[in-house]
């Protein structure tokens, strides 16, 4: 049933709402990001305004702010101030691309590498300071500098120098300093892991899943590995997961907490494999999976007719996968998904995580900027993947050239923060999943020619769209097993050991 | 030339395979000018576009691929000219709608981004231009402008524009 | 030859003179006008070059027509 074939709609009882039919249910979220989820009866009820005050469905609705003549108007302003609080603060994210140059082929590839050969594509020390320089001139008081590439640890003297060098600046600054960096693991050596460990740059990984598949999609030459592993792309980044996670057993940290964590890339043949992705992820250690679908940056799209899949393979893909992982959670197995995570965190938690591609508006150059090799700089690392490909739309400045407030009031910036504002947006401004979603102004540049996009024939909306229809109908299910799991993945604990502060 | 398409009301599409292009009359009743201007320039990369009038006070929209392509293709590039109309025409409601929110949120956000002017940014300020223009004398101690003024003393042009002429 | 004509209510003419001159070293190129239109008279030495050049002039003059349009509201 619909709004349509209700009676006597009742224009003044209901706060304004949007609605969507989830699991046989009726799904109602509001502004502030509150949700009930209501059967044909109380809808009815709901529509016509005839809930009665004494009843449990009543109270629902007033403590969730649907109920007009009970509005708290003050708390409706700061669950909205708690959501939006990222607005304020300015780009926490800064990638850092040390150099193009990669010793891994990927068929996917985002990053648009370069061969190992091609040493013009590392970053100099001279830009590196320049980049820090700015980074440190941002507005946010914590700053996480993530190493990016290529690959970072074939240009590892410039990682060394500018972490060197951010803590020595930071120390007349007074920011909270976070390193990461997002590696193949594969020129990794005992003498890089202890400096990387001793001076507290987290780690992150690629894996594509089980062996086969991993080291089918990421080519690493025979040679290319500083292990008798080489060749063995899998087996070379399971060794070095594992020597990671010992060394932080070894200090000490909680092995829950402090793990390396590793992204996968979805592809076509990726899909028939959900069980296996989960036990590989479960294998090596890791406590999260993040379901990534293939994005049309980079090779990608050379490769797309190969890689690609329609969506709704990936949503079953990665219905199978969760129920799995929800299935291990009973067993005791911590594993969570983290497009779950991230979505449940604005649900149940009503606190936005600020996951940049997730938001609204986005974080494009707001949330994170992306600093190339050459000195040029990108509203986000999609962006930059773009310029690789020859386009230089999201291309926001140079280093040396350009100051930081000029960056942020750069008229791409101003037109991506409202591109990707979802009240301004067609579609999403009517969809129930507003006060949780984002878009990609890249994303939609790249595949509908518009930052603005079209989202109906979006696949990233299919995307988003598709996972919190799974989400709610799990809620719906009311199975206690299951919201406890999914609580617990919107715990967000931070791994304070990597947090270097400066005392001014 | 055709002049009409499978899936197309009749009249609205011109369809010219063999010159390389097809146009679509836009009722400028339903799509305001910026929503025209929104979708035609989202094929520019991929089309040659051109606008003109047509009967009635409408829009025509011609698009002719820059690459050589065929009739299927040409159809599914026109559905999509008709769904980025759509999508504009409704935008540009939705702006004029919820323009202070949309206003606000970006200026809260960007806001938030630049931050305070530093002193980087006071160095790069230019100075060197010329006084500003200060009819009401706003700019001027009250001692300059009505304290006793000594009759040798030269006046300052930009702070006493209107002042009588001295005999 | 290719005529190109650009209705006055929706390009500005400054954006097709200056669309012109962006292209005139390409083609040979000739301005004219009606109550209506501003028409641009353009021919090449092959006809996919001036069919190439001709819509890249169109669209050239609708970008930034469309960027003053936009810029001034």
């Amino acid at each position: 049933m619909n709004l349509l074939q209700i009676r006597k709609a009742s224009t003044s009882f209901a706060m304004p709402f949007r609605h969507r039919q989830v699991a046989g249910k009726h799904l109602l979220t509001n502004t502030e990001g509150a949700f009930v989820l209501l059967d044909d009866a109380e809808f009815t009820a709901f529509a016509e305004g005839t809930v009665a005050r004494d009843s449990a469905l009543y109270t629902r609705l007033r403590e969730r702010n649907f109920v007009r003549a009970e509005v708290d108007q003050r708390a409706i302003e700061e669950r909205i101030r708690t959501r939006k609080r990222f607005m304020d603060l300015g780009p926490n994210l800064h990638i850092v691309v040390v150099t193009l140059r990669c010793n891994e082929t990927c068929v996917y590839c985002h990053a648009s590498r370069a061969d190992m050969s091609a040493t013009h594509t590392d970053m100099s020390k001279e830009t590196a300071e320049k980049t820090v320089d700015l980074i440190l001139r941002s507005t946010n008081p914590s700053v996480t500098i993530e190493f990016q590439g290529g690959e970072p640890l074939a240009n590892f003297e410039v990682v060394q120098h500018i972490v060197d060098y951010a803590l020595k600046k930071n120390e007349k600054v007074g920011k909270t300093l976070e390193f990461t960096m997002v590696s193949n693991l594969s020129l990794m050596t005992e003498e890089k892991l202890k400096w990387l460990v001793e001076h507290k740059v987290q780690m992150c990984t690629s894996v594509d899943g089980p062996e086969h598949l991993h080291d089918k999609q990421r080519k690493l030459p025979s040679g290319a590995a500083a292990l008798p592993l080489a060749g063995h792309a899998h087996a070379v980044a399971k060794h070095w997961i594992g020597r990671i996670n010992e060394e932080y057993a070894r200090l000490g940290l909680d092995p829950t907490l402090y793990h390396v964590e590793a992204l996968l890339t979805t592809t076509s043949e990726t899909l028939p494999l959900w069980k296996d992705v989960v036990d590989t992820y479960v294998g090596l250690g890791c406590k999260a999976l993040f379901l990534r679908p293939v994005d049309p940056f980079g090779f990608a799209e050379r490769s797309g007719g190969r890689v690609e899949y329609p969506r709704k393979d990936y949503l079953e893909f990665y219905r199978d996968a969760v129920d799995y992982m929800l299935e291990l959670n009973k067993q005791g197995v911590q594993i969570l998904e983290r497009f779950a995570a991230i979505f449940l965190t604005k649900i149940l938690g009503g606190e936005d995580p600020n996951f940049l591609d997730i938001r609204s508006p986005c974080g494009a150059a707001i949330g994170q900027v992306a600093y190339n090799y050459d000195g040029k700089i990108f509203t986000c690392d999609e962006g930059r993947m773009l310029h690789e490909m020859g386009d230089d739309t999201f291309l926001i400045g140079e280093l040396g050239k350009t100051t930081y407030r000029d960056l942020m009031g750069h008229e791409t910036v101003r037109a991506m923060a409202i591109a990707s504002n979802l009240d301004a947006q067609p579609d999403c401004v009517n969809c129930t999943y507003q006060p949780y979603c984002g878009v990609c102004p890249v994303h939609n540049h790249k595949t509908q020619g518009s930052i603005f996009g079209r989202m109906r024939e979006s696949t990233l909306c299919a995307v988003h769209k598709g996972i919190q229809d799974y989400l709610f109908e799990k809620i719906a299910s009311g199975d206690p097993h299951v919201i406890q799991t999914f609580q617990r993945w919107t715990t967000v604990r931070d791994r304070t050991h990597f947090l270097q502060t400066c005392a001014l | 030339m055709s002049s009409s398409l499978d899936g197309f009301p009749e009249g609205q599409v011109q369809f010219d395979l063999e010159r390389g292009g097809a146009s679509v009359r836009v009722d400028a009743g339903l799509y305001p000018l910026e929503a025209i201007y929104g979708a035609a320039y989202v094929f520019i990369d991929r089309c040659f576009v051109l606008l003109d009038r047509a009967d009635g006070g409408a829009y025509r929209v011609w698009l002719s691929p820059k690459k050589a392509t065929d009739e299927q293709s040409v159809r599914a590039m026109l559905g999509e000219l008709g769904n980025e109309l759509l999508s504009c025409a409704w935008r540009a409601q939705i702006a004029k709608e919820s323009r202070s929110i949309i206003e606000a949120v970006t200026a809260r956000a960007l806001g938030g981004a630049r931050g305070a002017p530093g002193l980087d940014d006071l160095e790069a300020f230019d100075f060197s231009d010329e006084a500003f223009d200060d009819p009401l004398g706003i700019a001027m101690s009250w001692e300059e402008k009505y304290g006793k003024k000594k009759a040798e003393e030269p006046k300052a042009e930009a702070a006493e524009p209107d002042a009588e002429p001295k005999p | 030859m290719t005529e190109l004509r650009f209705h006055r209510d929706l390009y500005d003419g400054e954006t097709v003179d200056e669309a012109i001159k962006t292209f005139e070293r390409f083609a040979t190129i000739e301005r004219a006008e009606d109550d209506e239109h501003w028409i641009v008279r353009l021919s090449a030495d092959a006809p996919p070059r001036e069919r190439r050049v001709a819509g890249e002039l169109g669209n050239y003059a609708l970008g930034l027509t469309i960027r003053r349009s936009t810029g001034a509201r």
